[in-house]
């Protein structure tokens, strides 16, 4: 049996979060050009899938909170997710 | 099935010194078999192991060439109950009727430092950030808190009592009380825990003589079960790109109730217990996985004090993992050592009130691994 990809709904809701508040040891951590600035992440429940661990692309870490709808998106590196503007 | 009981019990200092982990093992093993009153030339048997400060066999060079069957566990936080599993089924299969269990490790400061390949991850998980502990620690009391109503004071209030009960045990490592405001204004590390809410690696030994009930004994605590369980599916470990949606399982739940049926015995009826802190958070967790209240009790219970020396269950009277850091080969064997001297009367300005009777322990650790023990008097 070969091996098979499936593929996951991109949406999803924050099932929990925390703020990585100070640099990871480097090796392996590899900061951005710019330096360490604390990050938000978190694992996103995909509709009806899994839920997925990604770095959470928010202007403001404090303001993230459970419940919250993201949009997981691939990248060179781990999935990033990026907050989806709910209908009001 | 044959009772095993424990004859001799001890530990050494925990923190940081000059000493190497191999001789906090040599201390601790020489120290239990002093308080057994058993010579190490009658042990029939050596079952030990550190994470990362080398091999348990090479003890016999300080304790003597006797010849005994001496194995090396390695098993993670599990390795103590690992060892002391194997020394239970040593002694209930005849293999030996004195047996020498024994935990020690030295860790560098700092976080553990895994490598993703360890855990079958890609590299970009640890390049990006994601290969940090406390991370996961962080998220699974941030998820608990939100669905039963888990407050940061609560958090606080854990390592507080930690601290308090630290500076009660001569051989624990932060020996300061530290109060819960002081606590909450430590710093974040990962929300929302903060610094001093977490337990560090450190270094230590502990050790204990196991034995039949036909050896002569003075003292002996009886070992009513000790049980090792690994994660089923569903469960919520650290280093999970992915996991199953729905109620998380938990390999704690599945390794106490084990415990339990094995011993006889409830939770209701444990007189004081150990759980694993690596910290607050893991506490209010472990209470509710080992069946010790429901769900979202903790906030209540910890409030009024429940899990304080003088309280309805005391819970890491010896200040835990927190005030002990953790030795990771030696810290489920602390935990064991705590509870038997619990049990005999026998710890100081720590000792729970009205001779308890019945003891619980219990270690977690990566990647989904439980040891739990009861003990009686």
């Amino acid at each position: 049996m070969t091996p098979t990809g499936v593929t996951l709904p991109a949406e999803g809701t924050l099932w929990t979060w925390t703020v990585q508040r100070f640099a990871p040891k480097s090796p392996p951590y590899v900061p951005p050009a710019d330096g360490f600035r604390p990050f938000a992440l978190g694992y996103v429940e995909l509709d009806g899938g899994p839920r997925v661990a990604a770095v959470l692309d928010v202007p403001d870490p404090a303001g993230v909170h459970i419940g919250m709808r993201f949009r997981v998106e691939e990248t060179t590196g781990v999935p990033h997710a990026k907050p989806v503007e709910e209908d009001s | 099935m044959t009772d095993v009981l424990i004859c001799g019990a001890a530990r050494t200092p925990f923190g940081r010194s000059e000493r190497s982990g191999r001789e906090h093992g040599v201390a601790a093993a020489t120290a239990a078999l002093a308080d057994a009153g058993i010579p190490w030339s009658r042990v029939g048997a050596a079952f030990g192991g550190s994470d990362a400060a080398g091999l348990a066999d090479t003890l016999v060079a300080d304790l003597g060439l006797t010849g005994l069957p001496f194995v090396n566990v390695k098993n993670g936080c599990a390795t103590g109950g690992s060892a002391l599993v194997s020394a239970v089924n040593a002694i209930r299969g005849g293999m030996a009727d004195v047996v020498l269990v024994v935990g020690f490790d030295k860790h560098p400061r700092g976080a553990f430092d895994p490598r993703p390949a360890d855990w079958g991850l890609d590299d970009a998980y640890g390049r990006d950030g994601l290969m940090v502990t406390t991370q996961f620690f962080g998220m699974k009391i941030q998820r608990y808190a939100h669905d039963f109503g888990i407050t940061p004071r609560t958090l606080a209030l854990v390592a507080e009592k930690a601290y308090r009960n630290g500076s009660l045990t001569p051989e624990a490592w932060r020996r300061k009380e530290i109060g819960a405001d002081e606590i909450l204004a430590s710093g974040m590390v990962n929300d929302p825990l903060t610094r001093f809410m977490f337990c560090s690696p450190g270094e230590g030994a502990a050790a204990l003589v196991l034995c039949s009930p036909s050896v002569p004994t003075r003292d002996a605590v009886t070992l009513r079960s000790a049980v090792v369980r690994t994660r089923r599916r569903g469960s919520f470990e650290v280093f999970s790109p992915v996991l199953e949606a729905g109620e998380p399982t938990s390999v704690s739940r599945d390794a106490a109730a084990a415990a339990f049926e094995q011993a006889g015995l409830g939770p209701s009826e444990v007189d004081v217990a150990q759980l694993q802190d690596t910290e607050s958070g893991a506490e209010v967790m472990h209470l509710a996985e080992c069946g010790f209240c429901e769900d979202g009790e903790q906030e209540k219970l910890i409030g009024e004090g429940a899990t304080e020396i003088g309280g309805t269950l005391p819970v890491n009277t010896d200040g835990g993992c927190i005030a002990n850091g953790e030795p990771i080969g030696a810290s489920g064997l602390r935990q064991v050592y705590e509870v038997v001297q619990q049990l005999r009367g026998r710890a100081g300005a720590r000792q729970v009130p009205g001779a308890p009777r019945i003891g619980f322990t219990h270690v977690y650790g990566a990647p989904g691994v439980s040891a739990c023990t009861v003990l009686a008097r």
